[in-house]
């Protein structure tokens, strides 16, 4: 029986099948959206080329499992300084960087364009991962000081790309780093007084700008933010009915498509309400108009099994590397999910990050997969003993 | 080595799963209450702001003629429209056609009406019998079968239309064809673009009663559209172009590009000549407001979105008063010839009338005889190319100059050739003259000799003849610095830069030289001319010459928004004093006796100058049976005064004749050139500063 069990397949079936009902879901959804997009892109197959892109993720999964994870711990830094490389190029303009809508945050590549930060996202994770390892073997035993040291450590690799992405500017990828750090930060194993007081001092910091901004107005504008347009995402989130900005535009729109939704939604097929970005973004909005409650339940449902599949591989592990690097992918995900879905519905204010999995794109559906096959590339050298000993 | 866990990593790994709970139930629980708790409020909603933003047309841009004469005006015209949502159901259609049918005419309504309309009618008005038509069993069968449902309805679908009878259709009555009718104009097209319902023949009446009753029929709404109304008819008709009609909507091929810039599928768009060439600059951006709805679908107000910018007007280099006397001057000329019954293949001419200054073309005419008919072929003067004979002789002489065959004051010796067998002379043996009596009395033999020159071959009589190959491309080289054989950078699309002959023997060189080979448009040998006429500039022709903002008040001309500058293509590298001989020559064809024009232009007090042409040709024309038979073309090219040119001309009269002489081609000369100097003296008299050819703002 030990032996049936130690030859059992690697791969993660659980996982694989979620990826596959995603799949499914994404090329229902891509497909129902395409009637309401603008009329230049009703010739395009939104919904086969994003298959497509499943198909070429596929691949991206089998060519991260090959090599053992140990061997990107080894060039954890490379990548790091190529992902930096990448970003520092759309900082100085370099040709063939892409500018759309004001960001600059792409490349121009032959299959389409290419935003460098998504492949950026996965090497953070790679690096933390090694700084938190590294740091962990070095200082068995931490003292307060040697958590302080690590925290220093992880702010000084997260604070150069984070610099870059906002200058692009992209407040929704920044925040995904954030959300990445926190994340790695929450499970390195950092004391909990010093994660209270940096949770702390974020809420406090938050507070006195929302002060500042009602009762010092003028300073507010002149030091913190100058661009109304900037304030304009969160005027839009919190009261899109009197700010009629963009993003409060997309708000109602994309609160009166899921909102019509109701409990069983109004059937695949019966769109009624225009959402902009319809086969991107909103495409929750697509989801829930369609399928009600019910169905963007069971959607979200699906993430969370796959959050959960994450976190259980990252339990299983016993290499201290491969639980970090399951944990900042479900924290990656998790982020992106929450705040996608969270913005159709007024959780949060708008940004303009996709669903993972779901929404139409070829680069970022490569990151996921990308992410993906790290997580089974974890769960596949992991050795499993009756008798597992703990230290 | 693989590195061990410590046990606070799980403890961890759980408080971030349980931070991952919090968040999704967050998400389902905000999804249920806009979902559950609200969703009945945003559905309400939903189907109360169905805000509809209706585009309104605006009037596409006029074109003018150089004095600003309205060439291409608009005609307003009422229209009714309808538009139907992505989930409009036949039976809403059918309510509002019925009431539309009250308020509005539909005349000839059978005629528009097809069986199969009638048969899509029959099936919504008698739903029961519909559903006779396909019995309980065979639905059944068919979903046996393994249909899917869709599958199904479309199938009995198909069975019902096939199984209605005459007799059924008969119960339709005559009033509903009208409703059938604009059902049928109701649902054509695609969802969320305005339809036109009727357009032609829209009384005020029925707009007024359209309009009063929008709130009670969805989707339909009144708007102004503009026809596009060719002042002149047909003259410049060909050139000026033409737009597409509602239902045929931007052009297929171009559809993307057409969506790219934000039109409707069933706008109408320039499709040939200026109307295209200019679509970016008349096409105007439409008017866009958004009719604001309450809770019963009542249209409260309208809010404007955006106000819309009629097209912008385009001011042609062309004189219309010209242009229209050099049309009929063709259309006589033409007749004339034809009346002596020896032209039978003579069906078409072209003029081309410009400064040679600027390259602004003054006119630009060209005429086809069809059944005794004549149609606007004013575009043939870019798009069709002929054989155009001795007026390329200039440019032979100048490449003689330039190749160094020749020199000023060069005799030679015009005799009969003998390349083996083959005889090829001149009209008339002139003896030993110049290449001034050689442009004056049109010399072949003058231009053969060159010809072999250039190729580098020595002439023996009765002896074949040797010539470098390369000399048609050196002729040819120097021939394109006038634009011959070349595009000559008209504004127009699809213009042809003429035909090159293949083969290199060398006689065909000879014939190059004398302009039996290659083929030219009529506007290449304009601006051949012009060339000549402006010492070596060779001008780009120029169509239009402002675009300017429409007209306030639709008398006064807008403001310039863009002036079009004389182009200079290329200056000819040749010496002024050659180009000087040439003009000398051409000078005395019109101006001398003995000159080839000369009885036609000696009292022409404008003192003109130029070259005819006579072509051996192959007939190419529509009579199928008569194709490659032999004939003639005709052509002249010129410019006046000969000292200072102000107008310079081309006139081109394929398959004029079948070799017995007819002076068709000088005659049109003549004609236009006193033409556009009468119309010059009456412009002087009348309003002095009119005749500058500017609009004055």
């Amino acid at each position: 029986m030990d032996h049936d069990r130690l030859s059992r397949s690697k791969l993660d079936y659980h996982l694989l099948f979620l990826l596959f009902l995603l799949a499914i879901v994404s090329a229902i959804a891509i497909h129902s959206a395409e009637p309401m997009l603008p009329e230049k892109l009703q010739n395009v197959n939104f919904a086969s080329k994003q298959l497509q892109w499943y198909a070429i993720g596929a691949v991206v999964i089998a060519l991260t499992m090959i090599i053992d994870y140990d061997r990107l711990f080894q060039i954890a830094w490379y990548l790091y300084g190529f992902g930096m490389l990448l970003l520092l190029g759309l900082e100085l303009n370099v040709p063939g960087s892409v500018t759309i809508k004001g960001a600059t945050s792409w490349y121009r590549l032959p299959g389409g364009n290419f935003q460098p930060s998504e492949l950026m996202k996965i090497f953070m994770i790679i690096v933390l991962g090694r700084i938190i390892v590294n740091h962990r073997e070095k200082y068995p035993e931490p003292t307060i000081k040697d958590d302080f040291k690590l925290l220093g450590k992880i702010a000084a690799a997260v604070l150069p790309p984070l610099f870059l992405l906002a200058k692009q500017p992209d407040m929704g990828m920044s925040m995904v780093f954030l959300a990445i750090t926190s994340t790695l930060v929450l499970v390195s194993g950092i004391r909990w007084r010093i994660i209270f007081g940096i949770v702390f001092s974020g809420v406090a910091v938050v507070a006195s700008v929302v002060f500042i901004y009602f009762y010092f107005p003028d300073f507010f504008h002149r030091y913190i933010i100058e661009e109304d347009y900037q304030l304009n995402r969160f005027y839009g989130w919190l009261a899109p009915y009197e700010y009629s900005t963009d993003q409060g535009f997309q708000l109602i729109r994309s609160l009166m498509a899921i909102g019509s939704g109701e409990l069983y939604g109004k059937g695949l097929g019966h769109l009624q309400v225009y959402l902009p970005e319809a086969h991107t973004d909103f495409i929750f909005g697509v989801i829930a108009e369609q399928f009600g409650f019910v169905g963007s339940s069971i959607v979200i449902s699906l993430f969370f099994l796959l959050i959960y599949r994450f976190v259980h591989i990252a339990l299983e592990s016993n290499d201290l590397y491969g639980s970090y690097l399951c944990a900042g992918v479900a924290g990656m995900i998790t982020f992106q999910v929450f705040q996608n879905i969270g913005m159709t519905i007024g959780l949060l204010p708008i940004t303009g990050l996709p669903l993972p999995f779901i929404s139409y794109g070829g680069s970022s559906l490569a990151t996921y997969m990308l992410a993906i096959g790290l997580v089974l590339n974890v769960h596949s050298r992991t050795k499993k003993f009756m008798f597992a000993s703990e230290e | 080595m693989k590195r061990k866990k410590r046990a606070q990593v799980p403890i961890r790994l759980n408080v971030l799963f349980f931070f991952v709970f919090l968040l999704f139930s967050a998400l389902i629980l905000r999804l249920g209450v806009v979902q559950i708790v609200y969703g009945e409020d945003y559905r309400r909603e939903v189907e109360r702001t169905q805000d509809e933003v209706v585009s309104t047309p605006v009037p596409r841009g006029k074109i003018y003629d150089r004095f600003g004469q309205v060439i291409v005006d608009n005609t307003p015209q009422k229209a009714i429209t309808y538009t139907r949502s992505k989930t409009t159901q036949p039976e809403e259609i059918l309510a509002v056609a019925r009431k539309l049918a009250r308020y509005i005419d539909i005349p000839d309504a059978e005629k528009k009406v097809t069986e199969r309309d009638m048969k899509d009618y029959w099936i919504l008005t008698h739903p029961k019998e519909a559903k006779q038509k396909v019995n309980e069993q065979e639905r059944k069968k068919l979903a046996d079968q393994g249909w899917t449902q869709k599958e199904i309805d479309k199938k009995v679908y198909e069975w019902t239309l096939e199984r209605i009878t005459k007799q059924d259709l008969a119960q339709i009555s005559k009033s509903e064809l009208e409703v059938i009718a604009i059902m049928h104009e109701m649902q054509s097209g695609y969802a969320l673009t305005p339809q036109t319902v009727k357009s032609k023949g829209v009384t005020d009446r029925e707009y007024a009663v359209v309009s009063e009753h929008l709130s009670e029929l969805p989707g339909v709404n009144t708007t102004v559209d503009w026809d596009r109304k060719y002042v002149y008819d047909k003259t410049f008709r060909s050139v000026l172009g033409s737009v597409t009609e509602e239902d045929e909507g931007v052009p297929r091929e171009r559809l993307d590009y057409f969506l790219a810039r934000d039109y409707s599928r069933n706008d109408r768009v320039g499709k040939s000549y200026l109307e295209m060439q200019y679509e970016e600059v008349l096409h105007g951006k439409k008017a866009k407001m958004k009719n604001v709805v309450d809770k019963s679908g009542n249209v409260v107000s309208v809010e404007p979105l955006y106000p819309g910018e009629p097209g912008k007007d385009l001011v042609l280099t062309i004189d219309a008063e010209l242009q229209q006397q050099v049309e009929q001057i063709i259309e006589q000329e033409i007749l004339a010839t034809k009346r002596k019954g020896r032209s039978p293949l003579l069906d078409r001419a072209f003029v081309v009338m410009m400064n040679p200054k600027t390259g602004e073309v003054l006119a630009m005419a060209g005429k086809l005889l069809q059944d005794g008919k004549f149609v606007d072929f004013a575009i043939g003067n870019i798009t069709s190319a002929y054989a155009m004979g001795s007026a390329v002789k200039g440019a032979t002489v100048l490449t003689g100059f330039q190749t160094g065959v020749l020199h000023p004051n060069t005799y030679i010796k015009d005799e009969p050739l003998y390349i083996k067998d083959l005889e090829k002379k001149s009209w008339k043996t002139m003896g030993t003259i110049n290449e001034l009596t050689a442009l004056k009395q049109s010399s072949n033999v003058y231009m053969f000799k060159t010809a072999i020159a250039i190729g580098g071959g020595v002439y023996r009589p009765h002896q074949p003849l040797h010539l470098n190959p390369a000399a048609f491309t050196t002729m040819r080289h120097y021939f394109s610095q006038f634009g011959l054989g070349v595009k000559t950078g008209i504004d127009l699309p699809n213009e042809l830069s003429g035909f090159q002959g293949q083969s290199k023997l060398p006689g065909f060189l000879l014939d190059l030289a004398i302009g039996q080979y290659d083929m030219y448009t009529p506007m290449q040998m304009a601006q051949y001319v012009s060339t000549i006429a402006n010492g070596g500039y060779r001008m780009k022709p120029l169509l239009v010459k402002e675009i300017r903002e429409p007209s306030a008040d639709g008398k006064e001309p807008g403001r310039v928004i863009k002036e079009f500058e004389p182009v200079v293509l290329n200056r000819v590298d040749m010496k002024t004093e050659y180009i000087e001989r040439v003009r000398e020559g051409f000078r005395r064809v019109m101006q001398e006796p003995g000159g080839t024009a000369y009885s036609y232009f000696a009292n022409a007090p404008y003192k003109p100058a130029g070259k005819t042409g006579t072509a051996e040709a192959f007939y190419d024309g529509p009579i199928q049976s008569r194709r490659q038979a032999s004939t003639y073309n005709l052509t002249l090219v010129g410019y006046a005064p000969y000292n200072n040119p102000e107008v310079s001309f081309a006139v081109v009269v394929p398959w004029a004749t079948q070799g017995n002489s007819d002076g068709i081609n000088n005659r049109i000369g003549r004609r236009i050139l006193d033409a556009y100097f009468e119309l010059k003296m009456k412009r002087t008299a009348a309003q002095p500063d009119e005749a500058t050819g500017t609009v004055q703002p």
